[in-house]
């Protein structure tokens, strides 16, 4: 999971009071959202088909974000806004390019690894890559990336003082295909036998399981990233490591504006104010690929940090070159929409939410109750209530649009199984499997109350009365607590023993295109643990479980995206969650600026593909 | 030749929500330089306002004001705001009740002195000090120079008041108003700023108007005394006079609260009966007949004049009662016995008039 | 008087002590996220949040890590390290002092050189066409929400996206020392915004002292003396009318070099208050606990301030 939500609460606030200041001041805002419903895309909104090529070189974008980055060090970060800079700044092996969802190119690597040129041996156990022999760190470290910066970065993650949020899930010890020499609990950091460098451009990763294509992907998040151990090493000595905080190199395009000895903080990052790339001057256009090759038309991002969202969107509709790189108010997405609509996009597959009911214990328990409630649950209203179709559509089942496995599992449909079929709430079937759950009334008549907590920022509120309505309907009693969201995670919904029936505010945003990373934490059993748990519904189905270890071995890409979407037709048969929406990640820039989105992650914008008109 | 104060029918009301409030109800008294004049009324009788409107400082609170205040000639009602600014605390002055509320906190008290000094006369700050340390000294505060350096807070209840005098002595005004100079002080302190006043005026030559409630306040310092009651003088004449030969029933109230060792009396010293009228809405006939314990019918509807009392030269009164029933009740008053006993003095008269009468003169007694 | 201002300056630093343990015991009761876990990231191992838990001191007893926090700030003057960006509490909150304090400076002076003639005016044309509109427009300001305002305020005025455009919005901020013309120009609104509200409140404040204080018998003496109304007015009604505004002056100073949140919010001016709430949200103990205390000390520093101008302005106090 990564972490859009509190982007998205500022904004929400922000979009509130610009709302009530809009209804005072302009005669042209009193529809209502019911007008933006149902209006199709027009071609400039939706970022599919965007021109990547050929366009203006040079000039400095202006990037607003409410919202302050977390990490910058692309070992810890997780955080969507983070991702901005790291891809920017950095180089990972491989990488989607800015116009697929789902497609990855080489970036350091020279070619993706496949049976048959090599890159895959060992039956999916073995993994080698080469990297281009002329990428070069940025000052001071100023010499050409080995394959040891890339297996020292990868290794660095393991370390405590770092602790990438990936490293222990995709790589390690509860990775469903771990490298060797992860697997004991007791590995935290240093070299790793199954990351070996027999030269300078060549890497070669050992599995335990043959888990390649899987690895494949997962090298495309920031952990792959090289990370000098000259430079780094002694910074990683310290708890939490300065590596991203004070000094940092870059290998990509851009950098963060550094001193000679690639400080940084102060410099090219001010924390809560702004950071500024400027051109990496090591960085080497012709380092890249056929398949792949960043133009980087900017020659400066700056990016300012603070402000209020309606304010920021304003700025950025009505101003020149600039772009918002958090999530536009509600108000201002409704603004842009309507009067500069040529200035706003719309990327799906943004990530999901969904009510986590406890499969564990409790009426939910039984797999007619929790079918029941998705057949009651009116995901109409929840759509309505995340701001309307433009960003948001009902959510069908557990992969999400843009990731491999998609279309298998149902597409935008989903599976037609008659709880599914009526995404306004339906009470006749609902009903229909109250009694199947053994409520011969067609109401619940237990005596349990049912515990509900959800996220009292934004618009969590009224998805959480949404909920509790179809809860009541059929005959729940029910109580519910409204917390913060980082609270409602770390006292309730990610702590098995409060036993919670329905976390109706949590959701979930891919790492990558692969399927696994939307249901291997939240639905494999064996990956509840007893605090910071993500499996906020206690899933732990067998022969789900069973599925997806064998599903994570498939190699093979179209076997892969079916196995995966075989194991998402079991979740939807035993309804282990309740769906809400699909989201959609609006995007807003200015009318001089020619920005491209990045379609696998959440649409945010990619500076190495974004220019100036 | 004409007094030098000389207020002749003030009239001074105030517009307030609850109505209009006749504060002073066309009074008319006059002073003379080296006299003393009490006037001598409860609180809320319109004494103050009378002698605030003669500084004028009841314009700034929206008082509406006629009739004549001469002072030198010259009718202080009609002066321009400037022209009684220039007057007021240079030729008219006046002292308060309360002289530590009256006496700005926050200055020192020879600051303040040299503040009144210069209001009025252009002279150096040094010069103006050494003639307020020379103030301090003639009202009696002892080591003036360093006193003069203090804090109001710093003094005590009697230096307050002596320092109040001293300000207002400051540029030897020629008629100085007292507005319960000794209310706020203890007794025998009390005595000293009276003491003070004399000698002061003995010295200068000043004329003193004292106002007060208490009677005995002025029965040593003042020439003639005013008895005001409801904005209106009731009694007035020479202080002998007011003690000796009293024709108001409101006056011998306030003679008989004085307490005294010479007489025995039947009951306790009480003030008189009663609270004084609204100045709104204010009783119909005589002002003081719902206080009065000798009031008869006519005397609810008969609104008395002040007339001059027969036999008695510049004394008057304004009372319906008939000049013998006066004098017997004075006496049988004066001989210790209680109003209650004595309101059948009154009663002779009364078989004229008709019962209902005496049904209201029951009602006047309770 | 020397012994009293070192009285409560010692009082303020138990104040102080007592705050930073107030604090310390709402962040290790209330429920919140723990550090830890989120300085570890989703699924990490029980061994990585034990070593963040072990490395961040959090595996210490609760009495211990007091004991630790407590020495380093009254002994060594260290506020910890942020749990979140690793930079020193002291230096994020050097860094981000001059912009709070920019704004705190200008808009004082702004709201005092509105209010206070605005109160004079309205207590001496008491009741007057001139006061019930001061007074009205007071009303308006003193009950509109700051951030609301100062939206209206930016949607209506700024340059890049108000309607009539005339004055730097939003994020336009820059240090006085970079430039110090464009600093100036672009804290106009946000001093504005801030001023407004506390003009209002100032305005009806030294109306009512004044009002008060033209009352009393001192001021009858001054007129009695024969002083030009004038002078009446400032160096006897206003001299002491202006105490309790000093007062609420000072307290007000302090709190907003606390952090004014809204304010720096909505026009992301990068003061103490945006620093505290991002620490809130982060979960960033270290740094909450810096400004937190940061802002207790300017209000107990006001407060100590007040009790000495108090000296200065009333002689009474000065006494006794």
């Amino acid at each position: 999971m990564r972490n859009t939500a509190r982007a998205a609460i500022i904004a929400v606030i922000g979009g509130l009071l610009a709302a009530v200041v809009a209804a005072c001041g302009s005669s042209s805002s009193g529809t209502s959202s019911a007008t933006t419903a149902n209006i199709p895309l027009k071609p400039g909104e939706n970022p599919v088909g965007q021109t990547l090529y050929g366009k203006t070189k040079g000039g400095a974008l202006t990037v607003y974000s409410s919202e302050d980055f977390e990490h910058l060090d692309p070992g810890e970060s997780y955080f969507v806004q983070d991702y901005a800079i790291d891809y920017a700044t950095q180089r990972p092996l491989f990488t989607y390019p800015p116009n697929s969802s789902n497609t990855l190119v080489p970036d350091l690597a020279t070619a993706m690894p496949t049976t048959a040129n090599g890159g895959i041996t060992d039956g999916g156990k073995t993994v080698t890559v080469h990297i281009q022999p002329n990428v070069k760190f940025s000052a001071p470290v100023n010499r050409a990336v080995t394959s040891a910066d890339v297996a020292y970065a990868i290794e660095r993650g393991a370390n405590p003082n770092v602790a990438n949020p990936y490293f222990i899930s995709y790589f390690g010890a509860s990775a469903p295909t771990p490298l060797v020499g992860t697997t004991s609990a007791k590995y935290a950091g240093g070299p790793i036998p199954g990351i070996q460098t027999p030269n300078p451009t060549t890497i070669v990763f050992h599995l335990t399981k043959p888990g390649a294509s899987f690895l494949i992907q997962a090298l495309s998040m920031p952990i792959s990233m090289p990370v000098p151990e000259s430079f780094a090493g002694p910074l990683d000595k310290k708890a939490p490591t300065t590596y991203g905080t004070q000094d940092l190199v870059a290998t990509g395009p851009y950098m963060l504006k550094s001193d000679s000895t690639g400080k940084f903080a102060g410099i090219g990052y001010q924390t809560g104010k702004s950071a500024t790339l400027v051109r990496n001057p090591n960085w080497n256009a012709s380092t890249y690929s056929q398949l792949y090759h960043p133009p980087a038309y900017l020659d400066n991002i700056n990016i300012n940090i603070g402000g209020d969202a309606s304010v920021i969107g304003q700025q950025v509709l009505k101003g020149t070159h600039s772009v918002q790189l958090d999530t536009p108010a509600q108000s201002v997405v409704k603004l842009a929409y309507q009067t500069y609509p040529s200035q706003i996009t719309f990327t799906t597959g943004a990530g999901d939410h969904y009510v986590a009911v406890n499969n564990s214990a409790g009426p939910f328990k039984n797999a007619n109750a929790r079918k029941a409630f998705w057949a009651a649950l009116d995901r109409n209203a929840i759509v309505k209530a995340r701001g309307g179709p433009l960003v948001a559509q009902p959510m069908t089942h557990f992969i999400y649009p843009g990731l491999n496995g998609f279309q298998q599992s149902g597409g935008y449909p989903g599976p037609q199984v008659d709880y599914n079929k009526n995404p306004n709430g339906d009470m006749t079937v609902a009903t229909k499997y109250m009694k199947a759950a053994g409520y011969s009334s067609g109401k619940y008549s237990g005596n349990a109350t049912v515990q509900i907590v959800g996220a009292n920022n934004g618009n969590d509120p009224a998805i959480i009365q949404i909920v509790n309505n179809a809860l009541t309907g059929l005959g729940f009693k029910t109580h519910v607590s409204e917390v913060d969201q980082s609270v409602m995670y770390a006292k309730y919904c990610g702590v098995p023993k409060q036993e919670i029936d329905a976390c109706p505010t949590v959701g979930w945003v891919r790492d990558f295109a692969d399927p696994l990373t939307l249901l291997y934490v939240p639905f494999y059993g064996p990956s509840i643990v007893p605090t910071n748990n993500s499996n906020w519904g206690q899933v732990n189905d067998p022969q789900i479980n069973a599925a997806m270890q064998q599903a994570a071995l498939v190699n093979d890409p179209n076997q892969r995206a079916q196995a995966w979407a075989n194991v998402d037709k079991m979740l939807v048969d035993q309804a282990v969650a309740a769906p809400e929406e699909f989201d959609n990640q609006p995007n807003i820039e200015s009318k001089d600026v020619a920005g491209v989105n990045q379609l696998w992650d959440i649409g945010q914008w990619d500076f190495m593909f974004s220019s100036l008109k | 030749m004409s007094p030098l104060l000389d207020v002749k029918d003030l009239r001074v009301t105030f517009e307030t929500e609850d109505g209009v409030v006749h504060a002073v109800d066309g009074i008319s008294y006059s002073v003379d330089t080296g006299r003393t004049l009490g006037i001598v009324g409860e609180s809320g009788s319109g004494k103050s306002v009378s002698s605030l409107t003669t500084l004028g400082l009841t314009r700034t609170e929206g008082a509406k004001v006629s009739g004549e205040i001469l002072f030198d000639g010259n009718d202080l009602v009609a002066m321009s705001d400037d022209e009684l600014r220039s007057i007021r605390g240079n030729q008219i002055a006046m002292i308060f009740q309360d002289p530590l509320s009256s006496l700005h906190p926050f200055y020192k008290v020879g600051w303040q002195l040299v503040e009144a000094i210069r209001a009025h006369r252009s002279v150096s700050g040094k010069a103006a000090h050494s003639r307020a340390v020379e103030l301090l000294d003639l009202v009696g505060i002892p080591d003036a120079n360093r006193r003069a350096n203090q804090y109001p807070h710093e003094f005590s209840g009697g230096m307050r008041q002596r320092a109040m005098i001293a300000m207002a002595l400051a540029n030897e005004p020629k008629v100085l108003i007292a507005d319960e100079p000794t209310t706020a002080l203890d007794v025998t302190v009390q005595a000293q700023i009276l003491a003070l006043l004399d000698d002061l005026q003995q010295r200068l030559g000043m004329a003193i108007i004292i106002i007060t409630h208490d009677l005995g306040v002025v029965a040593e310092t003042a020439d003639e005394i005013a008895v005001i009651y409801a904005g209106r003088i009731v009694e007035h004449g020479s202080t002998a006079q007011i003690f000796k030969s009293p024709q108001h029933p409101y006056t011998w109230g306030l003679l008989t609260s004085i307490p005294r060792l010479d007489i025995q009396r039947d009951e306790e010293l009480v003030p008189i009966a009663g609270r004084p009228p609204s100045l709104i809405h204010r009783p119909a006939g005589c002002f003081f007949n719902p206080r009065c314990p000798y009031a008869r019918d006519e005397m609810r509807r008969i609104d008395p004049r002040l007339e001059p009392v027969a036999g008695e030269s510049d004394h008057q009164v304004a009372c319906l009662l008939e000049p013998e029933v006066r004098t017997r009740i004075w006496k049988g008053l004066q001989e210790g016995q209680s109003p209650a006993s004595l309101r059948t003095l009154a009663s002779p008269l009364r078989t004229q008039a008709s019962a209902p009468a005496a049904q209201g003169a029951n009602e006047v007694s309770e | 008087m020397t012994t009293y201002i070192l009285r409560r300056v010692l009082w303020g630093i138990v104040l102080l002590f007592l705050v930073c343990l107030l604090t310390f015991i709402l962040f290790n009761v209330l429920p919140s996220a723990d550090p830890a876990q989120l300085r570890a990231g989703r699924n990490a191992s029980p061994a990585i949040i034990a070593h963040i838990r072990h490395e961040l001191g959090l595996d210490k007893s609760v009495l211990e890590q007091f004991w630790v926090y407590i020495t380093n700030i009254f002994l060594h003057f260290n506020f910890g390290y942020s749990f979140y960006s690793g930079q020193s509490v002291i230096s994020l909150i050097g860094d981000r002092l001059p912009a709070t304090l920019s704004l705190t400076v200008g808009a004082v002076i702004l709201w005092l050189l509105l209010g206070i003639p605005i109160g004079i005016i309205s207590a001496v044309r008491r009741r007057t066409f001139v006061d019930r509109t001061a007074m009205g427009s007071a009303l308006f300001f003193v009950s509109m929400p700051i951030y609301w305002l100062g939206l209206i305020v930016l949607f209506l005025f700024a340059s890049d996206i108000g309607k009539f455009p005339i004055l730097p919005g939003a994020n336009s901020y820059v240090g006085i020392t970079t430039d110090a013309g464009k600093w100036f120009t672009s804290l106009l609104l946000p001093w504005f915004v801030l001023a407004a509200t506390q003009a209002a409140i100032y305005s009806r404040l030294l109306r009512g002292s004044l009002i008060e204080t033209m009352s009393e018998d001192y001021i009858r003496t001054a007129r009695a003396k024969g002083l030009p109304e004038r002078r009446v007015v400032w160096k006897h009604g206003v001299r002491a009318a202006v105490t309790p505004v000093i007062t609420v002056l000072a307290l007000d100073i302090g709190a907003l070099l606390g952090g004014a949140v809204l304010t720096e919010t909505v026009f992301d001016i990068p003061g103490i208050g945006r620093l505290n709430y991002d620490a809130i949200i982060h979960s960033d103990f270290p740094v909450v606990q810096g400004t937190v205390l940061l802002a207790a000390m300017f209000i107990i520093v006001a407060n100590i301030v007040v009790d000495i101008a108090y000296a200065y302005l009333d002689p009474r106090v000065r006494y006794s």
